[in-house]
């Protein structure tokens, strides 16, 4: 619509100066990062290979009847490492993947703040709070869905790989004993509490899954905001096949008790088929926020800890521009919040001052070149734009 | 710019907080208000400035290519969609990198929301909440000869300057018919002329 190159003698200028140089090394090509992720995808699928092999004894304890999972977990390896390496390959991902395990692993950070990142872990991934605070039907939902899962991966993931072993010293019980690698960890009877539950861990599971799964798919056909922008292959799909797998995993119980084993062939190939598609599915659609959702916790980590030091460009930027804005830490503030990054225009708090350094980085890396505008709060952006527009533009605005 | 998008004229804004409190009509963020009304002057003049999502389109969207989580999604249509629920981590990178100062975070909820264009409603042909109940046409849904129609002659412009960079957008401004050949200043304050601080 307009002539953009050229800007105007009147367009307001940046204010100061602000380090261009990246320390970072320039984004890769996307070649590279496929070579790459290929890579990271074969490393890590052949050493889950490897640790079945060993883990089940040289395969002595392998079943061969769940050979079809044990094949799905490896391709799901291979494609959770490749689509993780692409992710943490992107800009804004890299660094705060860098920052967020630069805070993991700092000495400092864990003698001011012990207890933060297992009080992270577990309210964050474990409890999500945070779901609560955006539908309390949804986090009760999503908890189910989530335990759920958890029990069902930790039963099924070794026992696939062969790293479970349930035997019996007389034949067909009652008593058994549990082996992790060979190695007896538990003796139980089948007849009691403890064997009931070791034996229908998956039951449990699914009868979790279910509602949590089922709600979802409710809302999904009820509720106008999620109904909004929704696709059937990335909405829809993974709550389906959640569902099927859990109803599909208690039929078979209710076969075995109530039906003399009917029908156990065909439903035991139905779950085993809707389980693989899923596992296969993990990597591409909505379930890889399972995979992405801990790099919250480095986020959030990463912007607890700053909160006591001051940004360095950030900061020398303030300082250059004078008083207006300025980074509020090195604990030598009085008053404020340590370590926040103040609007340069009216004062208030933005975020951490480190965290407003990592994005301008991120910026500069992506070639948005007004990554000083970073450090103006949203609402001052708009007054400014209002103002120059009045100025500039059309004055009978006023 | 989109074929049919909100054209905004600042001019003919009157400050009623008409689109303020229809926003919060919208099915996709129901009860909160996603357009912005602010008052550059306030206290001194009755200028008052709407803004929605712009909708980047060139440097397409920096809030999603700021998104460390891939949560930003922009649709085949040019509309840049709010976070997704599933992926937003609410680290606030698309708030401080919006040169427009659109995104809005709840911080609790760990979520990014903002203007989608009324998703809901625009993708049924029907206007976004906001032009909906505008009484004085500062807020216009539809196509630039649509506008043309009822406002003879009227120009816009879908380019804004930052700095050294110019940003074309999806959503477009009304603008003087000389001021046609210029990119929009976006903002960035001259904060010093010849070593004299002029803020």
């Amino acid at each position: 619509m307009t002539e953009p190159p050229q800007a105007p003698a009147e367009t307001p200028q940046a204010f100061a100066e602000t380090p261009t140089a990246s320390a970072d090394p320039p984004p890769q090509t996307p070649a590279q990062v496929r070579r790459r992720a290929t890579l990271a995808g074969v490393v890590v699928s052949a050493l889950l290979i490897v640790a079945i092999v060993l883990g089940s004894r040289l395969l002595r304890d392998f079943d061969s009847a769940l050979l079809p999972y044990a094949v799905a977990t490896v391709f799901l390896a291979f494609g959770v490492a490749y689509r993780y390496t692409v992710w943490i390959s992107a800009p804004g991902a890299r660094r705060l993947f860098k920052q967020g395990w630069r805070a993991f692993f700092s000495v400092e950070n864990f003698r001011r703040a012990p207890t933060a990142l297992p009080k992270m872990i577990a309210t964050y991934l474990g409890f999500q709070k945070f779901l609560g605070a955006r539908s309390h039907a949804r986090w009760a939902a999503h908890q189910l869905i989530f335990w759920g899962c958890v029990l069902a991966a930790l039963i099924t993931f070794p026992l696939t790989w062969g790293w479970f072993t349930f035997t019996s010293s007389t034949g067909s019980g009652p008593g058994y004993e549990m082996r992790i690698w060979g190695f007896k960890v538990l003796g139980f009877d089948s007849l009691n509490v403890v064997g009931w539950l070791m034996f229908h861990g998956l039951d449990i599971a699914a009868v979790l899954v279910i509602p949590g799964a089922c709600y979802f798919l409710w809302r999904r056909m009820k509720d106008r905001a999620a109904i909004t922008g929704q696709r059937f292959a990335y909405d829809l799909v993974p709550l389906i096949a959640l569902i099927v797998i859990s109803v599909t995993g208690l039929l078979l119980t209710f076969s075995s008790i109530f039906l003399h084993g009917g029908g156990y062939e065909f439903l035991a190939i139905l779950h085993m088929v809707s389980v693989v598609f899923t596992l296969i599915y993990i990597p591409f659609g909505k379930f890889f926020h399972i995979v992405q959702r801990p790099a919250a916790v480095g986020m959030q980590l990463f912007k607890y800890t700053s909160r006591g030091k001051a940004g360095t460009a950030a900061g020398a930027a303030a300082t250059a521009a004078g008083t207006a804005g300025a980074v509020v830490g090195g604990g030598a503030a009085a008053g404020g919040e340590e370590g926040l990054l103040t609007c340069r225009r009216c004062g208030e708090p933005i975020d951490a001052a480190l965290y407003v350094e990592n994005l301008q980085g991120t910026m500069r890396d992506l070639r948005l070149d007004f990554d000083e505008w970073a450090e103006y709060c949203p609402r001052c952006k708009r007054v400014l734009r209002g103002n120059a527009y009045l100025t500039h533009i059309k004055k009978g605005f006023k | 710019m989109m074929g049919r998008t909100i054209f905004i004229d600042p001019g003919r804004c009157i400050g009623c907080q008409a689109c303020v409190s229809a926003c919060r009509e919208c099915d996709s963020h129901r009860g909160k208000s996603m357009i912005h009304l602010d008052y550059p002057e306030e206290g001194r003049s009755v200028a008052s400035l709407p803004t929605v999502c712009m909708h980047c389109e060139d440097p397409v969207a920096p809030c999603a290519e700021v998104c460390p989580a891939d949560a930003i999604l922009v649709t085949a249509d040019g509309v840049v969609q709010q976070a997704d629920t599933t992926r937003c981590i609410g680290c606030a990178n698309c708030v401080n990198a919006c040169p427009f100062g659109v995104p809005k975070i709840d911080l609790q909820a760990k979520l990014q929301m903002k203007c989608n264009l009324c998703y809901d409603r625009t993708a049924y042909g029907l206007a976004p909440m906001c032009a909906t109940v505008c009484p004085t046409g500062a807020l216009f849904y539809g196509t630039l000869e649509e506008l043309r129609a009822e406002r003879p002659g009227v120009q816009v412009a879908d380019s804004f300057t930052f700095g050294s960079t110019t940003i074309s957008t999806g959503v477009a401004m009304v603008v003087p018919a000389d001021k046609v050949q210029w990119p929009v200043p976006g903002g960035l304050p001259i904060v010093e002329v010849n070593g004299v601080d002029v803020r």
